[in-house]
């Protein structure tokens, strides 16, 4: 059982720290909440005409607005105003009519302006849900559904880079991601442990993929989450909180969360009590590390940004004012149609279309390119997709997690793989020299199932007369076996079965053999 | 026809059209207006505040006289509580009830990397360049013993 | 010839009667002449004779851009102008060569019009005299025109008067005839308050009218770019070229449809009411100042405009709330000013703050320093709701004051632009920056939170000499109907052209049209 968050599931913090225990720890649970940074999937920045991309020269990327260039003012980009609307509304979020802008105010050499302009009074959107699932039961089979509450979706601005020159005592400074537009996301404290923080994450990467609005990518910056961890006793109220930040990647997240739960019950333990303080993860220890105290000293002094009128946005066509040019307005009900299948949806779908299991469903949505890699094989196969499913969830996705290979990179192509399974069915091969021809095309990229088959002779034996020969052959020189057999002994069979397939060299189809050999010891 | 036959005409008193004549504070034209509002005591703002103040806005008092304008300033703003704002919502801007506009998402700025870096004092090759970061300021004597070395 | 109007130079270079080449030198010797004024921190010689020969090219080939087509003009040096020196009248930007153009001033140099220089100012136009910037007080062209010297017998040079500010470089530099227009910015009466006490026309219109792009900000939310010309209807035309919306700032609007690019020459003030806000006789109005106010009155009664007294109950608590307003925007403007990208970068680098700390230190003068401060404490969390909030609700309070008056059938408002006539120097920095702001724009800032239009017209001279002008406001987006009365106005009081009285015996030769002027009509 996990200790921290009462899964009966082999939960990540159960396996990944020994714990001592002296006073009842069971009794203190995690609260964990989340504020998530995604970068908006646009061509420019939130408040300049700038371009946005990954890698570039360094401040090649900034306009004289980025550059905080005094009498230069903010443009809003309608991009990211409908990419924040739509992950609202595919997060069940209210999206305001109105938001306002505000500034930020704090100094720093990658804050240009000395100011971050965002949305702290009325966000874009807020109210939202959203459901997670988590693997749990015994054997991490049965899907659990969660949901977490969105507390607010804001727009803002992001900070440029700042490089430390250690040597040279200095700091460089990339201004080219200033400016670049982000979605703030707050997830209310409903979550309990690593897991369920991490498993809402995931979902979290998976929508904003499907909306096209953040391509999520942890490690390349463009999703950031910083935890907001702290632990009391059920119905009591809430603990202390301590802010946990640099965290790049999905793992490191349920990583931080479970030793700052711990680290916040051992410090209980010990009678002390749990500082309201900002923390960084170190992926190396797996420990979480004071940062610098600002809190006593700092005052952000919040302020309406006066370069930027209310952002107004419209439900439907008829609430559009009179003579409004269409391309100022962002209308909440054209963006709600154009939404594209969400996960969950999606997941559903597969399990109504297709008749695979629920935990399958969630192994296929949860890896990039696996549903489409399904449904092309489906179109080529007659097989029943339950049975197909379980050759892309274990054959294929087993294969290309150890050679840590993305579905794009595959060696055997859906219509390679449905050759195969067709070749299968139809009883050309065995079940287990299937699996043999897989390896192989999966070592020799391109070569048909058909040619492996052939050139390791692995062909499924059925004829008849053949099968009826070597069985008799077999028959005839093992009476001993015979007489149990008749003698009432049914599992005897099994041995000359095995006895034939040696013959054949597996490739004789069991359920004939069978049949054959039953017949011949009747 | 003079103003006050104008007034008389419309049945208005002399006194609001031209109530400066009977009002004029002093006659002497070159004469200087003293400060509007009146000097009370100054409000006083804890050393803790003035540290801290001089942290957040990375600016210093420099001289007593610098602080003691912040407490005039402080006490010349106590008199808008005199107002009765009830029931008024604040305003932001004139442009309160406009909409923002928005603009396309077409690149239209940014490639000058070379036109702002030369207008920084500390650059290397496309870097601008900082000091250390990270550093706290340092406490508010050794702070004014290094302005004071700084001097223009 | 360099006192004539916008109107009249310009049909004289299309006559062939001056050429834009020796009208520019014209101006630049008078610069030279004036150069005691210290109305310019730079004068762009080589650039004002480039476009000037330029001007020629087209006007030779019968082709001119428009009316201001080799018109010499001047602008205040907080207008970005693209590789010109933009000082703000700083330490902190006294080197600054901005990358880019502001929109006005772009606009200006896309009708051919010929730039001789940026103003001088105070510092970040913090001020209402334009004697606290880093390159010296602006000193008032009228000090040193017989009336003012009469007077004071003394040599005018120890007892010059103030420009009044802060945009008092752009006031003289049009007062003292080098130029025939400039631009200054008007946050709280800094485009006024300097037009009246120098005796020039001073625009200050509708806020969102003109494009801030490239003008340096004081308070977003109440900048303006100000007109100065020596006639109303030179004030109109530059009106009509420069505004409309600009989609690189977000808080500008669209030009009224119904723009007469002509002032109407017969207009009849029977059909207006003019509104006498009483609350505007202040404690500290000057005997004078009163006295001009009550001629205009009667000239309005006695021509058969309808005259009320209206009220502003408000006023009083204007300048409090606009101080509070003012100094929270300016705290967040300039945090920007670090060193890092741009402006002066202080020598210490033992830590980003630390160099933050000493070259604002170094770079800004008191004043800015202390608004930064008081802003900075205005916008403490602690104390956000207690001023800066109530501040905005006074704002509303203010603004719907005008609002109510309009709304009841008044056109105009006609009140006193400043106290008295311009202070001399001595007597001037006797009270601090803050204090003197405080009183002398008493008249204007009421404007500026309301964003109203509202024009300065110099109406006569004091006893002393100096220029006494009266302020005529408008509801918001009817600035030609507020130009069309003070037009009126113009043409009926007779304000002496400084030409009359020479200072330095070469203008008298060129008097020839000044008496022109008075009746404007050409």
């Amino acid at each position: 059982m996990c200790s921290f968050c009462n899964h009966t599931s082999t939960c990540e913090g159960f396996n990944s720290l020994i714990v001592p225990y002296k006073l009842a720890p069971q009794q203190l649970v995690g609260v964990v909440g989340l504020e998530i940074h995604a970068q908006i999937n646009s061509n420019t920045k939130l408040f300049s005409g700038s371009s946005v991309r990954f890698s570039a020269p360094p401040n090649s990327l900034v306009s004289f607005f980025d550059a905080s260039l005094p009498g230069t003012l903010p443009v809003l980009n309608k991009r990211c105003v409908e990419a924040a609307v739509m992950t609202g509304l595919a997060l069940n979020c209210s999206i305001n009519r109105k938001s306002l802008f505000d500034r930020k105010h704090y100094f720093y050499a990658d804050l240009p302006s000395g100011y971050q302009i965002t949305q702290q009074r009325q966000p874009i959107a807020v109210d939202g849900t959203l459901t997670y699932s988590l693997l749990g039961g015994k054997k991490r089979s049965q899907v659990i559904r969660k949901t977490v509450n969105i507390k607010q979706i804001q727009l803002e601005q992001d900070s440029g880079k700042s490089l430390h020159d250690d040597l040279r005592s200095q700091t460089l400074i990339d201004l080219n991601r200033a400016g670049v537009g982000l979605m703030e996301l707050v997830m209310e404290p409903d979550m309990s442990c690593g897991e369920e923080a991490a498993a809402a994450v995931r979902e979290l990467q998976l929508i904003l993929q499907a909306l096209g609005t953040c391509q999520g990518n942890m490690s390349e910056g463009q999703m950031r989450v910083d935890a907001n961890v702290s632990v009391h006793k059920p119905g009591e109220p809430l603990g202390i909180r301590a802010e946990v930040k640099n965290i790049n990647s999905v793992r490191c997240l349920a990583r931080a969360i479970d030793y700052e739960i711990q680290r916040q019950i051992e410090v209980l333990q010990r009678g002390q009590t749990v500082q309201n303080e900002t923390r960084a993860y170190d992926s190396k220890s797996g420990e979480t590390i004071p940062m610098r105290d600002k809190e006593g000293l700092q005052d952000y002094r919040f302020m309406p940004e006066p370069n930027l009128p209310p952002l107004i946005v419209y439900e439907d066509n008829a609430s559009l004012p009179t003579g409004i040019d269409a391309r100022q307005a962002v209308v909440v009900q054209k963006i709600r149609e154009g939404l594209p299948e969400l996960p969950g949806v999606k997941r559903d779908r597969l399990v109504q279309t297709y008749g695979i299991l629920p935990e399958h469903s969630f192994t296929l949505v949860n890896e990039d390119g696996l549903v489409e890699y399904f449904e092309a094989v489906l179109k080529v196969t007659k097989k029943e997709p339950r049975k197909v499913i379980g050759w892309v969830t274990n054959e294929l996705l087993g294969h290309l997690k150890e050679k840590d290979m993305s579905v794009s990179h595959s060696p055997i192509s859906p219509s390679a793989l449905a050759e195969l399974l067709e070749l299968q069915e139809t009883g050309h091969i065995s079940s287990s020299a299937a699996k043999q021809v897989f390896q192989e095309m999966w070592r020799s990229p391109g070569k048909p199932a058909s040619q492996i088959i052939q050139e390791q002779d692995l062909g499924l034996v059925s004829d008849a007369a053949r099968l009826h020969s070597i069985c008799q052959k077999v028959v005839d020189s093992h009476p001993n076996e015979v007489h149990a057999i008749r003698n009432g002994n049914k599992k005897v069979l099994n041995k000359l079965m095995g006895l034939v397939q040696k013959e054949t060299k597996g490739r004789a189809d069991p359920v004939l053999v069978m049949a054959i050999l039953q017949e011949k010891t009747s | 026809m003079s103003v006050i036959s104008i007034a008389a005409k419309r049945g208005l008193s002399l006194k609001i059209i031209r109530p400066w004549c009977n009002l004029l504070t002093n006659s002497a034209s070159s004469t200087r207006v003293t400060c509007l509002w009146s000097s009370t005591k100054p409000a006083h703002v804890p050393a803790d505040l003035v540290d801290k103040l001089e942290r957040l806005a990375l600016v210093d008092f420099r001289t007593k006289q610098g602080l003691a304008c912040l407490e005039k300033a402080i006490r010349f703003a106590d008199q808008l509580h005199v107002v009765d704002t009830s029931g008024v919502e604040p305003m932001d801007s004139v442009l309160e009830d406009r909409a923002l506009n928005l603009r396309g998402d077409a690149v239209v700025e940014g490639d000058c990397a070379e036109e702002l870096l030369q207008l920084s004092k500390n650059t290397v090759e496309e870097y601008f360049v900082a000091p250390p970061g990270n550093i706290p300021l340092p406490t508010r004597e050794e702070r004014t013993a290094m302005l004071k070395h700084s001097e223009f | 010839m360099l006192g004539l109007t916008i109107r009249e130079v310009s049909l004289a270079l299309r006559e062939g009667r001056i050429s834009p080449t020796e009208l520019c030198r014209k101006c630049l010797n008078r610069i030279k002449k004036t150069q005691h004024l210290n109305a310019y921190i730079t004068v762009t010689e080589e650039l004002a004779l480039k476009q000037a020969r330029e001007a020629e090219t087209r006007l030779l080939q019968g082709a001119p851009k428009g009316p201001l087509d080799g018109i010499p003009f001047a602008v205040k040096d907080n207008f970005c102008t693209e590789n010109i020196k933009t000082t703000c009248a700083s330490r902190m930007l006294k080197d600054y060569h901005p990358p880019y153009n502001a929109t006005v001033v772009q606009k200006l140099f896309d009708q051919g019009a010929v730039l001789m220089g940026k103003t001088n100012m105070d510092e970040f136009a913090m001020g209402a005299g334009s004697t606290d910037g880093a390159f010296g007080p602006v000193r008032n062209p009228w000090s040193y025109a017989a009336p003012y010297r009469e007077q004071t017998g003394a040599a005018a040079d120890s007892d010059w008067v103030v420009t009044g500010g802060s945009s008092g470089g752009s006031a003289a530099a049009v007062a003292a005839l080098t130029s025939f227009l400039s631009l200054g910015s008007d946050t709280g009466g800094s485009t006024r308050n300097p037009g009246a006490l120098c005796g020039v026309v001073a625009l200050k219109p509708t806020y969102g009218l003109l494009s801030r792009h490239g003008l340096i900000p004081l308070v977003n939310s109440m900048d303006v770019p100000g007109i100065m010309t020596r006639s109303v209807s030179d004030a109109a035309i530059v009106l009509d070229i420069l505004q409309g919306l600009d989609i690189r700032d977000s808080t500008t609007i669209p030009a009224p449809a119904s723009s007469l690019t002509e002032l109407p020459e017969g207009f009849d003030v029977k059909n207006i009411c003019v509104g006498i806000p009483k609350e505007y006789h202040a404690p500290g109005l000057s005997e004078e100042t009163l006295a001009q106010w009550s001629r205009i009155v009667d000239m309005f009664e006695k021509a058969g405009a309808r005259v009320e007294q209206v009220s502003l109950p408000h006023t009083q608590h204007s300048i409090v709330c606009y101080h509070v307003l003012c100094h929270a925007e300016v705290a967040s403007n300039m945090a920007r000013f670090d060193g890092l990208e741009y402006g002066h970068r202080s020598a210490v680098d033992s830590s980003t703050e630390a160099m933050y700390a000493s070259t604002r230190h170094e770079g800004f003068n008191d004043v800015v320093r202390g608004r930064i401060l008081s802003g900075n404490y205005f916008l403490l969390k602690q104390n956000y709701e207690h001023y800066f909030i109530k501040a905005q609700k006074v704002r509303r309070l203010i603004a719907d004051d005008f609002k109510r008056v309009f709304n009841s059938g008044v056109d105009v408002l006609l009140t006193p632009t400043t106290l008295a006539d311009a202070a001399c120097y001595s007597e001037f920095t006797q009270e601090d920056n803050r204090t003197r702001s405080a009183q002398e724009d008493v008249f204007t800032q009421p404007v500026n939170m309301a964003g109203l239009p509202a024009v300065s017209v110099p109406t006569a001279l004091s006893r002393r000499g100096l220029p006494i002008g009266l302020q005529l406001i408008g509801p918001a987006l009817h600035d030609k109907k507020l130009l069309s009365v003070a037009h009126w106005i113009e043409q009926r009081v007779g304000f002496p052209s400084i030409c009359e009285y020479g200072d330095s015996g070469e203008t008298r030769n060129d008097t020839g049209m000044t008496k022109r002027e008075q009746t404007s009509a050409v």
